[in-house]
């Protein structure tokens, strides 16, 4: 096969832009991940009981109808019963992975270090390099790394469409319904303040999926305490929504009822599936969110 | 123009547009604040909420009358108000400013002068001409009126002074008339408001030529008349020129204090009642040694002549000491010798009676010493340092003084002639002359002027020995030339002699007025009344102060003496002016003032006159001021809509002004106390490494390139002295002149650099204290290679001119061939450095002695304290660490000989500053050996 001269150069310019892309905007992120990563425990998670794996679970009499072959002589000679080595069941999960890529993340509060989408491409990236790391099959939802894969080059993927500024953002996002994999775990990292219609049902859609995972609410300091006031008109980042006041500060109690009001609705959802939900604030360190995550989908189950 | 309450608009149509503000509050009102706009995720939660304060959608009140008091402020402005504007004349006559001048102008002379000026602008800039004159100054010798511009005059106002005496309207009115260019003017009176004798004509003459302003003191005039003594307090007249209650008036006595600065000695303060007149007597009752010291009372702190009173000689009352020779007894008062003299001197001296050594204790101004004949040695003594040191000792003859034989056969100090033995008697019964009258009085005599009575006759007396000096020491002689009275001076002091008795027992003198003219004369008493014309006439009285018009005594300068009738009959005139005046040892004092005289205000004037205040409030502009308050108001506004909408928080501002305030503070604390620790402790050290030490040092030019070579080159000077002489110098020490101390270094090298700045007064007497004491300092210009040397005009050269300039430096000279530099260690020729052409100077050698042949220099034991050469001998020694050389000196061997002269020169200059002239003396060791052994 015989490329033309001008194609060649096409496609080394086009490898040269995604090289520099890859260079210039992932090893930051990839880098920080790794360092947030390196500071959770990793390791390829037990299951907590006896199955098909490598570690040495326990020790327990052979039971009529034992294989033979079972048998641990060199535990059995040193007493007088037959003893069989059982080995924890280890199982490489699918995780999936969603962070919110929508506008409303963009924004980031006049003290806040970081907006919400970096903290939460952060965080993302970060579990997916731990759960990599564990062994585990690791999938974003909604980009080109949805499919389930695990090693190093998954983990590439992830950063790259993590990086990737995708055109036509909605102004709020809702988890993508994707075919989840039967019985795998589910992270949505969002701020969750898109309508109830679109926000609730793409929930419900995962956990009817057999899906179990968690919420994590990323939102500002501003978010939280409104410290707004005067006559204001608010927008949302896209520009759809616009609310005009004449004094904010006497929303404010309001503002912030309605998202308790909010957040009850989202942990009314995560109880009756067993799914769990927190809140990350981007003036908190991400290690403890971390922590959080890689407890609630690893910690248990 | 648009005026009202002293306030005028320079543009009043520009007010106009304050029909606009009712405008603008309607249109400010209708427009609420702009909504601020904010991008805010959250934004869907707040949908459907309703606003449960209504903003007011409207600007509030105190917004709106913010931003229209800024508009106002700013339309109010440009239409330029101006509060006090001055009055525009619309007369075209040249204008005359006149100032009465006198001393009831002085106390405000500022304000007239300032007034004058106003006036003098004003017409400067309406083109017209002007004059100004003082009526108390001598009036033009041409009559006519000098107009100008008036511009011009403005500059010449300082040179116009208020004189001490009273304005001469009448003068000028008859000057006036008739001269040229006095037809038509317009006039500014500056007027003391006090009338004199002929206004009316004055005031005529004025209103003729054109309109009068007439500015009046604002307060009316206060004077002093002449002071008297009267019943034991120095009483004066406090006058004015209105009556009725008015403020307190304090008097105050001036005088020296026992060491001559001029004191307050006694004040007094009296309210003027309603009842009160235009004059009112007050009295200050002061102790004698206080009342004599009074030189002139002042009212208040007097700041015109006519506010001080001059005292004379009639308000000093001398201390006087009697002594009789023998007591008459109680019995026979009129013959006692002492009584006319009590009667004469009581009511105008102080009278002390007491043995001679408790007299003299009293300090009197006089003593009289009445028929006193031996007087005890002791007591002669005491008398005799009391007359030489001022005293005044005044002596009548009488039976006991011829008896005693004093002064008969050689000259007595007490005495002013010598006498004859026993004395004469004429016109006795057993005599053939008649009783002897008096002489007229000649013209060296103090009496000369007085009338010696017909009645007075001489009958005894005693007589003067004939001598070459005796006719200088006459006072007063009788018919037939024998001496009456004589005197002389002993020390700083007088001795006077009446030749007759002191009673009426040899001459009737003491019965006769005369008598107490002449002791008046004699200054043994004060005058009781001011002395008539005729008692001071022929006498020519010359100034010895001079009042000028704010009431402070000057030198005369180049016044000339006045006939005694004309102090009392003539008033102050530019000829004699108030002060003191002298003759003979007697001052009289001219006061503007006399017993009998008042002041009184000025008389009504014509209506068409214009009658203003002194002060003329000067014009101020608002615009200004207004334009400052409209930004200010907006600036406001600013921070209230920013408030208003919500942007302005205030966490923010708070929170940065306290990290603001802490990182102050803490910077603060953090500098304060640290370095002057460390400074202290660095002192010590420096002290201790210097002291414990020898060290060399070198003074911090500021130049690093400079003082690094320095260093460098007393380190291998100090290397070098180390190894080969008994000094062994540590490593040296930079001095900064500013801050160290300088007694622990027995040398300073100083190189002169462009670059450093003259020490401080401090510095420099910290350095001459080090030269005086022992120290030497090395300058070194470093720029014989550009011809320098001790005065040439190189920049170095002249940088150590002006930093020597301050130095004590004792006078210099060129090294001479056996200065003791050259033989100190090394026999060395010259000096060299770097360079080797300059010569060096050292203290010049006082002198030469030559001893056995050989120049001795008598140096005291001191070093010379400075050695200044432009060699740079620093950079010959400078060493690096490894004892490298770090400068080029010459070239080839050579160079390597001039660098090892250069080090001899140090070693040398070294043992010279440690053991200073101990080789001068060894020089002589064998001639002295040898004459020894001789």
């Amino acid at each position: 096969m015989s490329q033309s001269p001008a194609d060649k150069i096409s496609a080394a310019v086009g490898l040269r832009g995604d090289a520099e892309k890859v260079g210039g905007s992932l090893p930051p992120l990839l880098a920080e991940a790794e360092r947030l990563a390196m500071t959770v425990a990793f390791g390829v998670h037990g299951r907590r009981r006896a199955g098909i794996g490598e570690s040495f679970w326990q020790y327990r009499r052979a039971m009529p109808g034992d294989v033979m072959t079972a048998v641990d002589w060199r535990r059995s000679g040193r007493s007088d019963t037959l003893y069989i080595r059982e080995k924890e069941w280890e199982a490489a999960q699918t995780v999936s992975i969603w962070a919110d890529d929508a506008q409303s993340m963009d924004y980031r509060g006049e003290r806040a270090p970081r907006t919400k989408r970096e903290r939460a491409q952060l965080l993302a990236l970060a579990l997916a390099v731990l759960l990599v790391k564990a062994g585990e099959r690791v999938s974003l939802l909604g980009t080109d790394a949805a499919q389930p894969r695990t090693g190093e080059t998954q983990l590439r993927r992830i950063a790259m469409a993590l990086a990737d500024q995708r055109d036509g953002r909605p102004d709020y996002g809702a988890p993508p319904r994707a075919r989840f994999a039967a019985s795998g775990k589910a992270v949505f990292l969002s701020d969750f303040m898109g309508t109830r219609e679109d926000v609730f049902p793409a929930l419900a859609h995962a956990a009817e999926r057999n899906v179990s995972g968690c919420y994590m609410q990323i939102v500002d300091d501003t978010e939280e305490t409104f410290p707004f006031d005067g006559r204001t008109i608010f927008r949302s980042i896209g520009g759809s929504v616009e609310f005009e006041t004449d004094r904010a500060r006497a929303l404010r109690d309001a503002y912030q009822s309605r998202l308790a009001e909010r957040r009850a609705a989202l942990r009314a959802a995560t109880r009756a599936t067993g799914w769990q939900f927190t809140v990350h604030h981007t003036s908190e360190s991400p290690r403890k969110a971390l922590l959080w995550l890689y407890m609630a989908i690893g910690g248990q189950a | 123009m648009l005026s009202f309450a002293g306030i005028s608009f320079l543009v009043p149509w520009l007010l106009a547009g304050l029909v606009l503000l009712p405008v603008l509050w309607w249109l400010l009102r209708a427009v609420p604040p702009a909504p601020a706009r904010r991008a805010f995720p959250g934004v869907r939660l707040l949908l459907g909420l309703q606003d449960p304060e209504r903003m007011p959608e409207r600007t509030p009140w105190w917004l709106l009358a913010l931003r229209i008091g800024a508009l106002g402020a700013a339309i109010v402005a440009f239409a330029e108000p101006v509060l006090n504007p001055e009055a525009r004349s619309d007369s075209n006559r040249p204008l005359l400013v006149l100032f009465d001048g006198g001393w009831a102008s002085a106390p405000d002379w500022a304000a007239r002068t300032a007034r004058a000026e106003v006036a003098l602008e004003s017409a400067a800039r309406d083109g017209r001409p002007a004059a100004v004159m003082s009526l108390s100054a001598p009036l033009p010798g041409d009559a006519r009126l000098a107009f100008r511009d008036a511009a011009d005059w403005v500059t010449r106002l300082p040179g116009i002074a208020p004189q001490p005496w009273a304005p001469d309207r009448d003068g000028f009115a008859d000057w006036l008339d008739g001269a040229e260019g006095a037809d038509s003017f317009d006039t500014l009176w500056l007027s003391d408001g006090l009338a004199s004798d002929a206004d009316a004509a004055f005031i005529e003459a004025l209103g003729a030529a054109g309109d009068v302003t007439v500015v009046r003191a604002p307060a009316a005039a206060l004077a002093l008349g002449a002071p008297r003594f009267a019943d034991g307090a120095i009483r004066t007249d406090v006058l004015r020129s209105v009556t009725g209650a008015a403020p307190s008036v304090e008097v105050n006595a001036i005088g020296p204090d026992p060491l001559g600065i001029e004191r307050i000695l006694g004040s007094t303060r009296d309210v003027f009642d309603m009842e009160d007149g235009a004059s009112k007597e007050v009295a200050l009752d002061l102790p004698v040694e206080l009342r004599n010291r009074v030189s002139r009372l002042v009212i208040g702190d007097g700041r015109s002549a006519g506010a001080v009173a001059l005292s004379d000689d009639g308000l000093k009352r001398r201390k006087v000491g009697l002594l009789a020779g023998g007591d008459a007894g109680e019995a026979q008062r009129l013959v006692d010798p002492l009584h006319y003299l009590r009667s004469a001197l009581e009511t105008s001296a102080d009278l002390i009676e007491a043995p001679l050594s408790d007299l003299l204790a009293t300090a009197p101004d006089v003593i009289i010493l009445a028929d006193v004949g031996t007087i005890a040695a002791t007591e002669a003594e005491a008398l005799l340092a009391w007359v030489e040191k001022g005293g005044m000792l005044v002596r009548f003859a009488g039976p006991r003084l011829a008896a005693s034989g004093e002064g008969q056969l050689e000259e007595d100090p007490l005495l002013p002639v010598r006498l004859r033995a026993g004395g004469r008697t004429v016109g006795g019964a057993m005599s053939w002359g008649a009783p002897k009258a008096l002489r007229e009085f000649a013209d060296t005599s103090p009496f000369f002027g007085l009338t010696p009575p017909e009645e007075v006759s001489v009958t005894s007396q005693v007589m003067a020995q004939p001598d070459p000096s005796l006719p200088e020491r006459v006072m007063a002689a009788l018919e037939d030339g024998t001496p009456l009275v004589t005197g002389r001076s002993q020390g700083d002091g007088r001795v006077v002699l009446f030749h007759v008795t002191a009673n009426a027992e040899w001459s009737s003198l003491p019965l006769s007025g005369l008598f107490v003219d002449m002791l008046e004369r004699l200054a043994v008493s004060a005058r009781v009344a001011r002395p008539a014309a005729d008692e001071l006439e022929g006498q020519t009285w010359s100034p010895v102060a001079v009042m000028d018009g704010f009431g402070t005594l000057g030198d005369p300068g180049l016044l000339s003496g006045v006939d005694g009738a004309r102090l009392i009959e003539e008033r102050p005139s530019a000829e004699m002016p108030p002060g003191i005046y002298e003759a003979s040892g007697r001052r009289v004092a001219v006061n503007l003032f006399r017993e009998g005289d008042s002041i009184a205000p000025l008389a009504d004037l014509p209506a068409d006159f214009v009658q203003e205040g002194m002060t003329v409030a000067p014009e101020t502009p608002f615009k200004p001021w207004l334009l400052t308050a409209a930004l200010l108001l907006l600036a406001i506004d600013i921070l209230a809509t920013l408030w208003l909408s919500g942007r302005l928080r205030g966490p923010r501002l708070a929170s940065s002004g306290t990290a603001a305030a802490l990182i102050l503070a803490a910077g603060l604390s953090a500098t304060m106390p640290a370095p002057a620790r460390a400074q202290s402790d660095q002192d010590d050290a420096l002290a201790l490494y210097a002291t414990t030490e020898t060290v060399l040092a070198y003074v911090v030019t500021g130049d690093a390139r400079v003082d690094s070579a320095s260093e460098a080159g007393l380190s291998g000077l100090s290397r070098v002295l180390n190894r080969r002489t008994a000094i062994e110098p540590v490593e040296p020490v930079a001095v900064n002149l500013e801050t160290d101390e300088l007694a622990f270094f027995p040398f300073l090298y100083w190189p002169v650099s462009e670059v450093q700045q003259i020490p401080s007064e401090a510095a420099y007497a910290r350095l001459n204290q080090y030269l005086r004491s022992g120290g030497m300092i090395l300058f070194d210009t470093r720029d014989a290679n550009l011809g320098g040397r001790l005065g040439a005009g190189t920049a170095n050269g002249r940088m150590l001119q002006r930093l020597a300039a301050k130095l004590d430096i004792p006078p210099l000279e060129p090294a001479p061939e056996d200065h003791v530099l050259t033989r100190t260690f090394y026999l060395l020729q010259d000096f060299p450095g770097r360079f080797s052409t300059g010569d060096i100077w050292v203290e010049a050698a006082p002198e030469v002695e030559t001893i056995e042949g050989m120049p001795f220099r008598n140096l005291n034991d001191g070093v010379t304290p400075v050695v200044i050469g432009a060699n740079d001998w620093a950079a010959a020694w400078a060493m690096d660490a490894q004892g490298n050389p770090m400068f080029p000196v010459g070239r080839g061997s050579a160079g390597a000989q001039q660098r090892e002269m250069a080090f001899r020169f140090g070693v040398n200059l070294i043992m010279h500053v440690m053991t200073g002239n101990y080789k001068s003396d060894q020089v002589h060791v064998p001639a002295l050996l040898e004459r020894l052994g001789n």
